[in-house]
């Protein structure tokens, strides 16, 4: 198991990018999960930040290798409630005239990870997702 | 990193990773097209919502004077997530 702190902003992608990378790497897990494990991990930190923009404090990441698959925790301690496990209406079939850019992030995590888990108490936000053969338990 | 670039061909050559820090480079770049391209994702190997929404924008910008951007070259997961986005409906795409 490994944690790392982020600070709250778009430019901390890079960072996180890196850090899970690294992680993976290591563990040699396939690219079938890290792709989609990073995108999971940018779309909710991206929400965390961009929809709560007057919060300081920093964002923890944790990134567990389990049976050839990925756990992510992600928790932050200064957040705005809000359930990113329900179901989001994106219109897939709308024609170019009808789409309006945005809205995707979290149909695509829905759509791309195993599981998907949300707690919020206190203002303390925390987000679990899995990705990967034999983590849905975990 | 993320690079945006015209080839010798003609074609818009995209690599690395299109996140949402790198949208902004993306959007300048596809913002300033008034006419049909290609873009060639056979580097780019990554892109987010943040990204999606730059090609969404500049697809339906483009709409209005009947050009359009095509996309070639696109790896499985890129492809996934167009799948996913519906993107596969509103974009020529071709796949690596």
């Amino acid at each position: 198991m490994a944690g790392q702190s982020f600070k709250r902003s778009i430019e901390s992608v890079a960072g996180i990018y890196r850090f899970s990378e690294d992680i993976m790497a290591a563990d040699d897990i396939d690219e079938s999960i890290r792709f989609p494990v990073h995108l999971a991990m940018e779309e909710l930190f991206v929400n965390l930040v961009t929809y709560n923009p007057g919060a300081e404090h920093d964002i923890l990441i944790d990134v567990q290798i389990v049976n050839d698959g990925v756990v992510v925790t992600i928790v932050d301690h200064d957040a705005a409630e809000f359930d990113v496990t329900r179901e989001r209406s994106v219109d897939t079939a709308a024609s170019l005239r009808e789409r309006k850019p945005g809205g995707l992030g979290l149909h695509l995590i829905q759509h791309m990870v195993d599981t998907l888990e949300y707690d919020y108490r206190n203002g303390r936000s925390k987000i679990r997702f899995s990705k990967g053969p034999d983590t849905r338990d975990v | 990193m993320f690079e945006i670039d015209y080839a010798e061909s003609g074609e818009i050559v995209c690599s690395g990773r299109l996140d949402a820090a790198q949208s902004a480079k993306a959007e300048a770049f596809l913002g300033r097209l008034d006419a049909s391209h290609t873009l060639d994702f056979e580097r780019l190997e990554y892109i987010s919502s943040a990204g999606l929404a730059i090609l969404l924008k500049t697809q339906k910008r483009l709409s209005e004077s009947g050009a359009a951007i095509r996309i070639i070259n696109v790896n499985r997961h890129i492809h996934d997530i167009f799948r996913y986005s519906g993107f596969n409906t509103i974009f020529e795409i071709e796949t690596l």
